[in-house]
């Protein structure tokens, strides 16, 4: 089957910069995927050159087959692009809006008008189309956002942090529309700062780091690759030298790792039952003043691939 | 192809009347401006009248030519009187009491001089209380100097061939250097019979220009700091037709405000800017001008904020410069020249060239071709920085 949205050995440079190195995943129609990284990790830059914007230095975007470098109008047709700021005009209406950008995706006028009644639909705005977009709630203007991407209906969903900033009404409408849209055969890609978001929308993961694709599969396997292993997060307060020594030799515990002066990582089997041993290692050494276990989930795959928290 | 240039250009075109700012830059104010300035201003210069006192101690043919041509000149007829005075001491003490604007002084002995071929010197008395009393005299000596230079090289030329003393003002004369004839050819100064008012209404309209077509590029980086030029390029148009769109928009809108304020300042006025189709033809020419150096900052700007004021600061020193502010005659030397660094220095002296000669097309041309290639310069540079920049 022809993947709707693939991408290989994709890199980009700014100046010394090296912003996205060797990148390539593909999507399946149906498929939603998730682009998981933190802040400069180079989603932006990956999703830049995926829609048109950039071009990359290396690499190749297929968009149902079509070659975006050699046929940018073909391949442009088939994707919905929503960018993770709000991208309209302010002082035109929903609907304006709505019937610009649709007019830029060709759709005869007709069409378009009857197209742009359904989305407004879809979106849960048609009460408020004619009311002009400077007056819409954060939510709204993000669900209009979104609609303008869906008019011409599309191959390949391209959505950028599509829920930040939005109440949890609004938030809740984008996802449904979305998994809806993904149950009806659309290919999605999606970036959110939510790991619960990505968790709930996408069937697969790629985590992205310092340019690079670092983890990719599905949510069972990314939590496979840290094993059964749990973090535990410590604050000590004495001779924490001394008591990291400690807790590195202490059996169990896989890796330790200095986060800070008083703070230690530790990445241990059954990290709640260790929990005795740690305190008494450090005993006569160090005071144990605030201790987290965290079991193993997306997130702390992320944390384990990447060393930082998604929000960071 | 045509269909995403138009739905860019119908949004821009919308915004823009939809707020205002197009009917207030590109209409009212240059409107109200050439017509404030054509009120405070504008007509014609008064009617020039001029004595010069003439003080005849050659009692020659040459002076005698002098007072005939002058006395009998069409042009002078009603502006200018000759007042006779004895001395050069009597004209310097008329002068000083403002009884004349200026005097001509003959030496003694000057017809006899140049008749030998040893030239002569006549005198200019001037005062700045009269400077165009002071001009007059001085045009008329410079052509008594011409005469005199020709008539003194044909007879030295004479005597140096061993012509006989005597026979070389026969000899001379015969040949073509015809005696102390002096001749006032029509020329009038150009520009001279232009009203103010066409001055400042053809400069505000130039001024403006750039205020109108400006706006549409700045627009361009409005677009890229609020996402929406992005999603334009994201989806599958031509990458020119966000630029194109705006410019379409930008131009037409600035041919309208200089095509308004020129028939504005005609009606009020009363006065012609010249032929209409050669007008035309050079105010869209300007426009172009205008709309390729607005593009070049715009493609070189980092926030819409920052082409703004580059635009204002451009669009002054064009138009100062360029003689859209203060006449290009009032302008020194030097900064006439300058002027034409600047495309408004082409318009203003197109259209003081349309408005004082009558001519047409052919009148312009060279202008409209200066423009053009100004146009076509700033625009290839605009379309280089917007590869790099906002679509590269």
């Amino acid at each position: 089957m022809t993947a709707t949205l693939a991408c290989a050995g994709l890199s980009k440079r700014f100046g010394d910069v090296l912003a996205v190195q060797d990148v390539g995943f593909a999507i399946e129609p149906g498929e939603a995927y998730g682009l998981l990284g933190p802040n400069g990790a180079g989603k932006t830059t990956t999703i830049s050159m995926l829609v048109g914007l950039l071009k990359p230095a290396t690499g190749n975007v297929l968009v149902c087959g079509t070659d975006l470098a050699a046929e940018p109008m073909a391949a442009k047709a088939k994707i919905g692009y929503v960018p993770q700021e709000i991208a309209l005009y302010p002082e035109l209406t929903g609907r304006e809006n709505l019937r610009f950008f649709g007019r830029l995706f060709g759709l005869p006028r007709r069409a378009l008008a009857a197209r742009i009644d359904e989305v407004l639909d879809l979106v849960g705005l048609s009460d408020r189309a004619d009311g002009k977009l400077g007056a819409y709630s954060g939510g709204m203007k993000r669900r209009i956002n979104i609609g303008a991407a869906l008019l011409h209906r599309p191959e390949v969903l391209i959505l950028d942090e599509p829920t930040v900033g939005v109440d949890p009404q609004s938030r809740k409408a984008i996802l449904d529309g979305v998994e809806r849209l993904v149950a009806d055969g659309m290919a999605l890609l999606y970036t959110s700062h939510y790991m619960e978001e990505v968790e709930r929308v996408c069937d697969r993961v790629g985590i992205i780091d310092h340019g690079r694709i670092v983890a990719e599969g599905t949510r069972h396997e990314l939590v496979a690759m840290v094993g059964s292993a749990d973090t535990i997060e410590l604050m000590l307060d004495g001779d924490v030298d001394g008591a990291f020594d400690k807790l590195q030799a202490l059996e169990g515990v896989i890796e330790a790792v200095r986060t800070g002066t008083g703070s230690v990582r530790l990445l241990a089997e059954g990290g709640r039952y260790v929990l005795p041993a740690i305190i008494a290692a450090v005993d006569g050494r160090a005071t144990v003043i605030a201790v987290e276990v965290i079991e193993p989930d997306l997130e702390a795959t992320f944390l384990h691939l990447t060393g930082s928290k998604l929000r960071d | 192809m045509l269909r995403p240039l138009l739905s860019v250009a119908a949004l821009e075109l919308r915004t823009r009347t939809r707020d205002g700012t197009a009917l207030v830059v590109a209409l009212i104010v240059p409107i109200a401006l050439a017509t404030l300035f054509g009120f405070a201003l504008g007509g014609d210069d008064p009617p020039l009248r001029a004595t010069i006192g003439f003080v005849d101690l050659d009692r020659g043919e040459f002076s005698a030519s002098v007072r005939r041509e002058v006395m009998s000149s069409e042009q002078l007829k009603g502006m200018l009187t000759l007042r006779d005075l004895p001395s050069r001491q009597e004209a310097q003490r008329s002068l000083d009491s403002g009884d004349i604007g200026s005097a001509i002084v003959f030496p003694q002995g000057f017809t006899k001089s140049v008749g030998a071929g040893a030239g002569g010197q006549v005198a200019v008395l001037t005062s700045a209380e009269s400077p165009l009393a002071g001009v007059v005299a001085n045009a008329i000596v410079d052509r008594i100097s011409s005469v005199v230079d020709a008539r003194t090289l044909a007879v030295r030329a004479s005597l140096a061939y061993g012509v006989p003393g005597d026979r070389v003002k026969e000899l001379v004369e015969r040949n073509g250097a015809a005696g102390p004839g002096l001749s006032l050819a029509d020329d009038p100064m150009e520009g001279g019979k232009v009203d103010l008012s066409v001055y400042y209404g053809s400069g505000m309209a130039a001024l403006f220009a750039f205020f109108v077509v400006g706006a549409s590029f700045r627009s361009l980086l409005t677009e890229r700091r609020q996402g929406t030029l992005d999603r334009m390029r994201a989806a599958p148009i031509p990458r020119w037709a966000p630029i194109a769109g705006k410019a379409l928009v930008g131009f037409g809108l600035g041919v309208v405000s200089v095509c308004a304020t020129w028939v504005s300042s005609s009606l009020i006025f009363g006065t012609s800017w010249g032929d209409p189709v050669a007008v035309f033809a050079l105010l869209v020419a300007h426009v172009l001008a205008a709309a390729a150096i607005t593009m070049l900052v715009a493609s070189r700007a980092k926030t819409d904020a920052q082409a703004d004021g580059i635009t204002m600061v451009v669009s002054f020193v064009m138009a100062f410069f360029g003689g859209s502010l203060v006449p290009l005659y009032n302008l020194p030397g030097f900064l006439q020249k300058v002027a034409l660094l600047t495309p408004n220095g082409w318009t203003s002296t197109g259209l003081v060239q349309l408005a004082g000669s009558g001519g047409g097309l052919t009148t312009v041309i060279v202008p409209i071709g200066v423009l053009c290639a100004i146009a076509l310069a700033a625009g290839g540079l605009a379309a280089a920085g917007f590869r790099k920049g906002l679509l590269g």
